[in-house]
């Protein structure tokens, strides 16, 4: 059962390069991102009908468990925006196909220099809340 | 298009092909996933990072919302007439492109079961589109009156 499964990881990683894990990496990020946002807009919309409720959501926001979550929200968010976007503009313009190399290099590049401020400055306020607020 | 030869040793493309254009559909999704990404980038980007970086998650507020989004039953501002657009349009095409998505990973997976196949989605869409419906209303109506804040502490 297993041993086909290896096989095929591993021999799918020798053969086509790091384009199959950024493949299975976009569709799990994608996935992360569809499953908040529908929650999310749920929670928001409750805004208008249920502030109760509404602040309910926002009071999970801020607990150590999502902070945490979050942080994997944003992992996906960016580099499911940045390799996207390395697709569709693959993809509109074949011309550019020869580049692909080039163009997974940097859509790894781009997507750390993007999250790394962004995990910093998102760790830190947390960080610095549950200092002063202590965790609930 | 079909003329571009891929050397050997180059990555070869592991992204969706193009479909083929005899499906008017598929070839219509195709493109609208490329562009609605395109769009997404700037609005999904622009305001994760006004929520976290800008406001902070652990800052955020009814009053930012009302702000915002205005208050159901007071008059409009022209500021609030354009975050409203804006979290429309991230709504329709957020969550049109995150459907889509979803019905190619389940075909890829559940294909070869139409039953299963149709049943999931059936189930899938039906609740996107009820949570967007209620996304929509709360745009067009505001944000409550008073907030809720008072009524947790
Ligand atoms: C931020 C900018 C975004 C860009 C540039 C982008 C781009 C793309 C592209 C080009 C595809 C097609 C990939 C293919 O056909 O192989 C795709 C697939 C997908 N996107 Fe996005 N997207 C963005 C945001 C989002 C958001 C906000 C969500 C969630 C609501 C999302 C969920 C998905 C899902 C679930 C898939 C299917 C993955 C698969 O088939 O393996 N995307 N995205
Ligand atoms: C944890 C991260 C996030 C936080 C803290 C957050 C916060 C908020 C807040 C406070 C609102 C209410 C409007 C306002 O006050 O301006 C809102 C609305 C919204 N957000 Fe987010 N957001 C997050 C991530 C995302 C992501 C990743 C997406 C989409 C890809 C998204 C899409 C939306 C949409 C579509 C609305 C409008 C909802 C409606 O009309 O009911 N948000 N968000």
């Amino acid at each position: 059962m297993l041993n086909p499964l290896i096989t095929t990881a591993r021999e799918s990683l020798r053969y086509k390069g790091s384009g199959q894990v950024l493949w299975l990496l976009h569709r799990i990020s994608g996935l992360g991102v569809v499953i908040f946002l529908g929650t999310h807009i749920f929670g928001m919309s409750m805004a208008a009908f249920n502030p109760p409720l509404h602040d309910a959501m926002l009071a999970v926001y801020k607990t150590p468990l999502f902070s945490i979550g979050e942080i994997a929200l944003a992992a996906c968010l960016v580099f499911h925006a940045v390799n996207g976007t390395r697709i569709a503009i693959l993809e509109l313009r074949p011309s550019l196909w020869e580049k692909q190399q080039v163009a997974t290099r940097w859509s790894i590049i781009i997507t750390l220099i993007l999250l790394a401020p962004t995990i910093i400055i998102m760790a830190y306020k947390s960080i610095s809340y549950y200092a002063t607020h202590g965790l609930r | 298009m079909a003329s571009t030869t891929i050397t050997p040793g180059h990555t070869v493309r592991k992204v969706r092909p193009i479909p083929q254009t005899r499906n008017r559909f598929e070839l219509g999704m195709w493109l609208f996933m490329r562009y609605s990404g395109l769009a997404l980038v700037f609005l999904a980007l622009s305001h994760f990072w006004m929520q976290h970086v800008l406001i902070g998650t652990h800052e955020i507020e009814f009053a930012g919302t009302q702000l915002r989004w205005g208050i159901t039953g007071q008059p409009v501002t022209v500021e609030q007439v354009i975050w409203r657009a804006y979290y429309a349009v991230m709504l329709v095409l957020a969550v049109a492109h995150g459907i889509n998505g979803v019905r190619q990973v389940t075909y890829d997976y559940f294909g070869h079961r139409p039953a299963v196949y149709k049943g999931l989605m059936s189930v899938i869409v039906v609740i996107a589109v009820l949570i967007s419906l209620g996304g929509m209303a709360a745009l067009f109506m505001g944000a409550a009156a008073g907030g809720g804040e008072a009524a947790l502490r």
